[in-house]
This record gives structure tokens, C-alpha cells and sequence, in this order.
């Protein structure tokens, strides 16, 4: 399979009062076609700006962004353009990201109006229309506004709207969060069907662990804006080496009967990665950090085959 | 058997604006016993936070209007009590914590003040007893009497939360309302709120509702479950009850629509179709038009709860008779 | 809390809403009727009024209200009911032009600001200063730098009021531009201009209407105070603020010299407010259930 995004030490800060916010420091990974990469962790880790970096949302502060084997660090307006086509985003908010003054068919449509990619408006609703048989929205809906539908068809029209330029990449910020359950997997099942049937390749970047387990190939799990472990979707659910990953997985809450307790709480709360030093950022709050995490970073090594993790003391907690 | 604390029973509540009538609660009956903790579980629109409202006397008239039903708390009629008496019993004896620590705090209030304020509310303590109990429930739930003077946007979310869980506890309530209290944390911090809910309520043998939509927030701690559906309990039971022998198609369905964390799935087994418009509800059983073994009757009478056992009872009438596993 | 999903086949278009929460008050509905009494009034002056503005009729000098001149007539034999009608053309006009000179320039100055970041200082600060001049001194100045004309007395309350504009429109796109959905537009390709005038600028103008509004009723009042003053529009045209200068000589012996201009200043202020109240009601979506 080919490589379709690969990202090389990519790092965004952003200008605070307080400092330099490390939002995302240092990020590397690759993605093959039509395959789905999670990207895991909680607010203020940096997953969203990573996201938003990649498709040139935010400009990125260094590093280096390769789509199709070509370098798109550095792109001008036209570029851009072009690439946009190609790099499509599903928002976490189906209630903020549609406008709220314009018409279902009208928001799939604007695409389209953007690159001129249909001759006639008959031509563009047309493809509108049966954009929208495929996500699921029903016909009538074409001419209600955002407002007039629930949170499930809203989410629909903002994968339409990404979806009908026929993208290759789809970037999915928390598509699923803001919907209720029996909603949620009806939107995961689209999204999985889509994924299959048009070769889409999927960066899904989420806080929750049962849904990424669910859609992901690959997972990366990030931590004030590094990654701090990253493998093999079902191979991190066996076996979690980062002290991090640990608490992190083992803190979901089991919809289970007597389910076993042996939850990891964490210590204290995530702070802002403003003005970092050189340390190992997760050391404040790590069950097993000494007095070298706080001095020191750690680098991500390859523990077992195609696993990844970031930690000096992975193989003495580990028990290799 | 210990003593019942609260027993609501048919309680039906409805928002009649000028275009709709909202039939948000209908006929919903549950008891909790003193200690107990009941996790109520739905859907957004499902009417679980009206049914809070309710208890708490808080359902804004206009729109909302309680239609019929009684709410017992400690044998008397809270929907008999006057405003003034109502004002005395929240925050006393039943306290609530809302959904979103972000904006349940005073901003330009110290935090440990907000304590302090309920409790000379509810106590006739002096100023400086009042400020003492407040020191000594930030400590409880983990915040250093030190930061008594903070203001709420010098702490995180987690931290916030903690200040809310603090005030509701503060005067050491007989009923505590949760409505999604964890559901705007982050899983590690969600993980400390709870433990700490559940550590205190131990303590404080509080009784609690538990208003969420997680079934794996409900299963850590609760003991009693009632699922919510178009303002109607569909099925209750113990923990064990729902989690192991489920029977209502929508509670089979709703587990199945959670991506199973332990097991490999291809695709989510989905519940088709969208929760009904609670102004628009359908006729005979609600969840008829979304389930898989509806059948003509489904559709003509209301469906009475069939009581399984002691414990258990479920809103349908083809209980047992399809195969839970499908 | 349970969030109503409308009925399906019913259709909402903005103006829809706005209009069906704002007949749900009624003091706006009648600020809006009598604005539109106003409107009719001043486009059919000529047909409705019974005299000319400037006849004159030497032989019937200050007759108070009666039934032949229901609102008297002046010094110059002249009827005030007619001069009142003829007389709503330039306040109507005076406010609504200065308004709309308001809004362009204000509305400009407002997006470049909010836009673009370099600009944002430059312009804002320089809307600061002017808004530490009294707005009045301001638009005397304006006046009388150019002369007093029509034109001119527009352009000076137009121009005074411009920097309020400038700070609510960059105030309202700069809380647009942070919207997920004006980030959607970019990714799916617009481009900087498209992404202002179908997105930001559309969902920016609710503050700005209502900003109109009330601009609207304080920009009668000071074209009014500045014809009082002798900066605006000269005799022999009705102006209301003109025309309560005028009469201010004869206070004593002919009241209705100066209350009537004055309740017509008023009764128009007035409609213009409650309707800016009334609008920015219907247009806050925090207010809609």
C-alpha cells in the first residue's frame, strides 16, 4: 500500500501571554491509503491543532507535511487550493461548523461553487442530491436549515459537504463526540462504509478510546502535544507500555456487571504545555517517574515490532 | 429493608409553549432507599434532567407545568411545598450538580466563599464555623484549604468539578442529584471525580440520582438502573438486572450500540431511526417505530411495566420472547 | 432538557424567525406601524398636505390649533400641520442617509479591522480619538469646514457616528470569525472573499441592525439640534429641528410653535427605539426557544 501523509517532526507553537504554548512538538508518523490512523488523547493535548496544521488551517512552526510523496510544508494560495480538494476535515460540532443561514443543500453545494467543478446549478444539485442519498440525509431535507435538523443529520451534512469533492484524505475531529449513542454508531458505521467504498484514508482524532479502538488501524496516543506511544490498534489494547496509555485505557469506565477495578487514578491534572523545560511531560504526573524524567526527555523507541513508546523506564515497568 | 428516602410515582411533566406541547416526562415512578444510588440512563430529550428538575421543584412555570404524580421525599409531598420551604430543602437536603463545571461557579466569587455561602444558608452557624466547613470539604474533595481565596478560572475543569461536588455536599445533604457530572472531563479526570463521588457518598451514606448517558459511568456506581426513554422508565432494575439480563429491545439495543472495548467488532449493531419528537410521540409503546420485533399490537395500547422479579421490570409486551442475542 | 426538533416540513428562513418573535411584542409593532404612518406621510407630502410649506398668508398670523389649521399657524401666516408633513421628508431622510453613510463607512473600517490584524490598531485607535470629541462638536465642525447644506448635515452626523459602527461591526466579525463553520469554509476551499460575504458578514448583521436603528433615531435628533443651532438646514424648509428654532421667539404667546415640531421629533424617535429594542430581541439567538 502507498503512503499517502506522512508528517516528519511537525510542530506548531502558538504565542501566548505566558509564553510559547507547545501545542504540538515534534510529531512523526505515516498513514497508507485507505487506512484509518486514530490519534488519542485529551483536551489540550494537541490533537485538534495536529489536524489542523496538516490541512493548513494553522501554519505550521516547523517540521515537515508530505501528501502523495510530495512536500506541502510550504504551499502558496494556489497550492493550497488545489490541495484542499484532495485534504477534506468532518468537525467535531455539528452544531457550529454549518452556517447557520444557509440551506442543507446549499452548504453541500458551496464546495463545489469553490472549485467549479459543475457547469450548471442543475448539474451541482444533482450531485448534491445524491451526495445526500449517501450519507443518509433524506431528499426533503434539501431546503431546511442546520437548525431544523438533530445533531445525527446535522453531522451528516458536514460529511456530505466534505465528502463531495472526493477527497483522499479525510481528517475526522471528534465526528462523533457531540452525538448520542445509538446516534454515534450510526454515524461510525457511515463513516466505515464510506471509508470502504470510496478508499478513503481517515485521521481520526478523538478522546474516546472505545470508538478509536472501533474505526482506527493504527493509534497514536499524544500527551501535551508529543506522542508518547504508538502502535498497532489492537496490539495497544493488549498491551499498553506507556505508563500514560495505561491509566489512560484502563480508566474508561466498563458498561459491565461487576466489571473488575483496577482502574490506574491518576495524580493531579494536565497542565498547559506552556514554557516546557526538558523533561518527560507526563513526569508530574507518572506513578513511576524518578528523578531522571524530570530532567531528561525521553525518546520514542521501538520496544516491540512497530511498537512505539516514549518512555526511559519502559522496559524496567514493563518487566521486559 | 432500610427506610425509603424519596418515591416518586407517575409523575408526568410537559413544556406547552405557544406551537407545541413537549410531553417531556410521563408518568415516570421510582423509589430510592436511604444510601441507595440510582442511575438514570436515556438519551438526550429523554426527560431524564426534567425528572431532576421536578424533584428539586425547579421546572420553569411557564413553559413547564407538572401534570400529574406525586414526589415523596421522607414520606412528604415535595409537590405540596410551598416556595419558601422548597428554598430550605435544596441545597440542604437534596442538592444538585449540574452538567457543566464551567459555568455552575460564580466567576467573581472566591470558590471557598461559595461554600461557605450555602452553608450559612442552610445552617445557623457563624461566619467563621461556616468558613471552617468550607476549609474542611475543599479538603475533602481534594483541594488545598490554601486555595480557599482562588477564583473559579484559576482552576481546571477537574478542579471546578470538585468545588461543585464540595457545595452540593457542604451540607451533608440526604439527597444528592448528579446530572452528567463527569460527562464535560477528560477519562483520567473523570476517573478521580468518580472515585471521589463514590468515597464520599459512602462516607455521607447519601442517597444519589445519577442522570448520564454512559452505561459505563452508571455501572461503576450505582446500584439501582432505570432507563429512559420518550419520558418513560422502559426498564429498571439492579445492576445485575440490566447488565446481565437485559430485556427491553431499546436497553439491548443501546449496549449494542457501544463499541465493545475488549472484543473485536466489524460493524456497531445500530438502534435505526432517531429518538421521537417528545411533541409528536407515537402511539402504544413509544419505542415502536424503532423496533425490531414491533408488532401491531405494539402500536395500539400503552404498554403497562411487566414486573420480572422483586427488582426487575420492563415496558414491553414481548418480553422474553425474542432471542436477546440478535 | 428536551430539545425540541422542529416539525420537519416547516419552513424557517431568518427573516421568518426574526419577524415571528418580534410580533410578539408589542410596543415594537406599534413603533413600527407609526414609522411606516411616517414613511407614507413623507413619499405622498405633496398629495396629502393641505397647503404648500411656504404659502403665506399675511392675513392669518399665529392661529392657534383650530379646525381649519389643526396645528395653528406661524409667524408668516404659514400652516404648521403642512410644514410638519413636508418637514418629515428631510428627518426621514436626514436619518436614514446618515445611517447608511454610517454604515458603509463604519461597516468597512469594522471588517478591515477585524480581518486583518495589522490594520486593527491603526483603525481602531484612530476610531478612539474621533469618539473622544463630543459628537456634537464633531458634526459642528464638520458642517462648518464644508457649509451648511442638506448634504453636508447628513454627511457631519453620518461621519460623528461612524466610529460606534466601526467598533460594534468588528466586535460582531471578530465573534463570527472564531465560528467552526467560518473554518469549514476555508477548508473546503473558499476563498478570503467568499468566506466574508457569504459567511461572516451575514451572520455579523444582526448587532448592526439594531445599531441602525438606534443610530437612526439619534441621528434625527441631532440633525434637528444642529438646525436648532443654525448649522443645518435654512429657512424656509421645514426641518422639525429648524422649525422649533424658529418658534422658540414666540414661546410665550404661541405654544404649539414649538411643541408640535418638538412631539413630532419625539413620536418618530421614539417608534425608531422601540423597533431597535424590539429587533434586537427577535435577533438574539439566546432569546429564541
Amino acid at each position: 500500500m502507498a503512503e499517502i501523509l506522512r508528517v516528519e517532526e511537525l510542530t506548531k507553537y502558538f504565542n501566548t501571554k505566558n509564553g510559547l504554548l507547545h501545542a504540538v512538538d515534534g510529531v512523526t508518523f505515516s498513514v497508507e491509503e485507505g487506512k484509518t490512523l486514530g490519534i488519542v488523547g485529551e483536551s489540550g493535548c494537541g490533537k485538534s491543532t495536529l489536524g489542523r496544521v496538516i490541512l493548513h488551517l494553522h501554519e505550521r512552526t516547523s517540521g515537515k507535511i508530505l501528501f502523495n510523496g510530495e512536500d506541502i510544508s510550504e504551499v502558496n494560495a494556489q497550492k493550497l487550493h488545489a490541495l484542499r480538494k484532495d485534504m477534506q476535515i468532518i468537525f467535531q460540532d455539528p452544531y457550529a461548523s454549518l452556517n447557520p443561514r444557509m440551506t442543507v443543500g446549499n452548504i453541500i453545494a458551496e464546495p463545489l461553487k469553490n472549485y467549479k467543478l459543475t457547469k450548471s446549478k442543475e448539474e451541482s444539485e444533482k450531485k448534491v442530491r445524491e451526495m445526500m442519498d449517501i450519507v443518509g440525509l433524506a431528499d426533503r431535507t434539501y431546503n431546511l436549515y442546520p437548525h431544523e435538523l438533530d445533531g445525527g443529520r446535522r453531522q451528516r451534512i458536514g460529511i456530505a459537504r466534505a465528502l463531495i469533492l472526493d477527497p483522499k484524505l479525510v481528517v475526522c475531529d471528534e465526528p462523533v463526540s457531540a452525538l448520542d449513542v445509538s446516534i454515534q454508531a450510526q454515524v461510525l458505521n457511515l463513516l466505515m462504509e464510506l471509508q470502504k467504498d470510496r478508499g478513503l484514508t481517515y485521521l481520526f482524532i478523538t478522546h474516546n478510546l472505545s470508538v478509536v479502538k472501533h474505526i482506527s488501524d493504527d493509534i497514536t496516543v499524544m500527551y501535551l502535544g508529543q506522542m508518547v506511544e504508538k502502535a498497532e490498534s489492537n496490539e495497544i489494547f493488549r498491551h499498553q507500555y506507556h505508563p500514560y496509555t495505561k491509566a489512560l485505557i484502563s480508566a474508561i469506565p466498563v458498561p459491565k456487571y461487576n466489571a473488575p477495578d483496577n482502574q490506574i487514578i491518576l495524580k493531579g491534572e494536565i497542565t498547559s504545555p506552556i514554557n516546557v523545560g526538558k523533561s518527560c511531560r507526563f513526569a508530574a504526573r507518572c506513578p513511576y517517574a524518578k528523578e531522571n524524567c524530570f530532567n531528561t526527555e525521553p525518546v520514542l523507541e521501538e520496544v516491540t515490532k512497530d511498537h512505539f513508546v516514549k518512555c526511559h523506564y519502559v522496559k524496567e515497568i514493563n518487566g521486559f | 429493608m432500610s427506610e425509603k428516602i424519596l418515591d416518586i410515582k407517575d409523575l408526568s411533566i410537559r413544556y406547552v409553549t405557544e406551537e407545541e406541547t413537549v410531553l417531556a416526562v410521563n408518568g415516570i415512578s421510582f423509589s430510592l432507599d436511604k444510601g441507595e444510588s440510582i442511575g438514570l440512563v436515556g438519551e438526550t430529550g429523554a426527560g431524564k434532567t426534567t425528572t431532576a428538575l421536578g424533584i428539586m421543584g425547579l421546572v420553569p412555570d411557564p413553559p413547564g407545568e407538572i401534570t400529574s404524580g406525586t414526589i415523596e421525599f421522607e414520606g412528604e409531598n415535595l409537590l405540596e411545598y410551598p416556595e419558601k420551604k422548597m428554598r430550605e430543602i435544596r441545597g440542604g437536603k437534596i442538592s444538585m450538580i449540574f452538567q457543566d463545571p464551567m459555568t455552575s461557579l460564580n466567576p467573581v466569587m472566591p470558590v471557598g466563599d461559595q461554600i461557605r455561602e450555602v452553608v450559612l444558608l442552610h445552617n445557623n452557624v457563624s461566619k467563621a464555623e461556616a468558613r471552617s466547613r468550607a476549609e474542611e470539604m475543599l479538603e475533602q474533595v481534594g483541594i488545598p484549604k490554601e486555595r480557599y481565596d482562588d477564583y473559579p478560572h484559576q482552576f481546571s475543569g477537574g478542579m471546578k468539578q470538585r468545588v461543585i461536588i464540595a457545595i452540593a455536599l457542604a451540607c451533608s445533604p440526604e439527597l444528592l442529584i448528579a446530572d452528567e457530572p463527569t460527562t464535560a472531563l477528560d477519562v483520567t479526570i473523570q476517573a478521580q471525580v468518580l472515585q471521589l463521588m463514590k468515597a464520599l457518598r459512602t462516607q455521607y451514606q447519601t442517597s444519589m440520582i445519577l442522570i448520564t448517558h454512559d452505561l459505563g459511568v452508571v455501572a461503576k456506581i450505582c446500584d439501582k438502573v432505570a432507563v429512559v426513554y420518550a419520558g418513560q422508565i422502559i426498564e429498571s432494575g439492579t445492576l445485575k438486572d440490566i447488565y446481565t439480563n437485559k430485556q427491553h429491545p431499546y436497553t439491548i439495543g443501546l449496549f449494542n450500540s457501544l463499541p465493545d472495548i475488549e472484543h473485536e467488532t466489524s460493524e456497531l449493531k445500530v438502534i435505526k431511526g432517531l429518538v421521537p419528537d417528545p411533541s409528536n410521540l407515537p402511539k402504544g409503546c413509544k419505542f415502536n417505530p424503532r423496533c425490531p420485533y414491533c408488532t401491531p399490537e405494539c402500536c395500539e395500547n400503552e404498554v403497562e411495566m411487566t414486573a420480572l422479579s422483586d427488582t426487575h421490570s420492563v415496558r414491553c409486551i414481548h418480553v422474553g420472547e425474542f432471542d436477546r442475542e440478535a | 432538557m428536551a430539545k425540541k426538533t422542529r416539525d420537519k416540513n416547516q419552513h424557517h428562513s431568518m427573516v421568518g424567525e426574526v419577524w415571528h418573535q418580534f410580533k410578539k411584542n408589542r410596543n415594537a409593532v406599534i413603533g413600527l406601524i407609526v414609522l411606516c404612518i411616517f414613511i407614507i406621510i413623507a413619499v405622498f407630502a405633496p398629495v396629502i398636505a393641505p397647503y404648500g410649506y411656504d404659502d403665506q398668508d399675511a392675513t392669518h398670523t399665529k392661529i392657534a390649533p383650530c379646525r381649519e389649521y389643526p396645528f395653528g399657524t406661524d409667524n408668516l401666516g404659514r400652516d404648521v400641520l403642512s410644514r410638519i408633513i413636508h418637514g418629515s421628508r428631510y428627518s426621514l431622510m436626514i436619518g436614514f442617509l446618515a445611517v447608511t453613510i454610517s454604515i458603509i463607512a463604519g461597516g468597512i473600517l469594522g471588517v478591515l479591522a477585524a480581518f486583518y490584524p495589522k490594520l486593527d490598531n491603526i483603525i481602531m485607535r484612530t476610531m478612539d480619538l474621533f469618539m473622544a470629541i463630543p459628537q456634537m462638536l464633531l458634526a459642528m465642525c464638520i458642517v462648518a469646514a464644508l457649509g451648511s447644506s442638506l448634504f453636508n448635515l447628513m454627511l457631519a452626523v453620518g461621519l460623528s457616528s461612524t466610529p460606534q459602527f466601526a467598533r460594534v461591526v468588528r466586535a460582531s466579525v471578530l465573534s463570527t470569525r472564531g465560528q467552526e463553520y467560518v473554518e469549514a469554509a476555508r477548508a473546503i476551499g473558499g476563498s478570503d472573499f467568499n468566506v466574508i460575504v457569504r459567511h461572516i458578514i451575514p451572520n455579523s448583521l444582526a448587532p448592526l441592525i439594531v445599531q441602525a436603528t438606534l443610530s437612526m433615531a439619534r441621528a434625527i435628533i441631532s440633525a434637528s439640534a444642529l438646525s436648532f443651532l443654525g448649522f443645518g438646514i435654512q429657512a424656509p424648509k421645514p426641518e422639525w429641528g429648524a422649525m422649533l428654532s424658529a418658534g422658540r421667539k414666540y414661546i410665550r404667546q404661541c405654544w404649539w410653535l414649538t411643541v408640535i415640531p418638538g412631539l413630532a421629533i419625539m413620536v418618530v424617535v421614539y417608534a425608531l427605539n422601540v423597533v431597535g429594542d424590539g429587533l434586537r430581541d427577535s435577533l438574539d439567538p439566546r432569546l429564541k426557544k
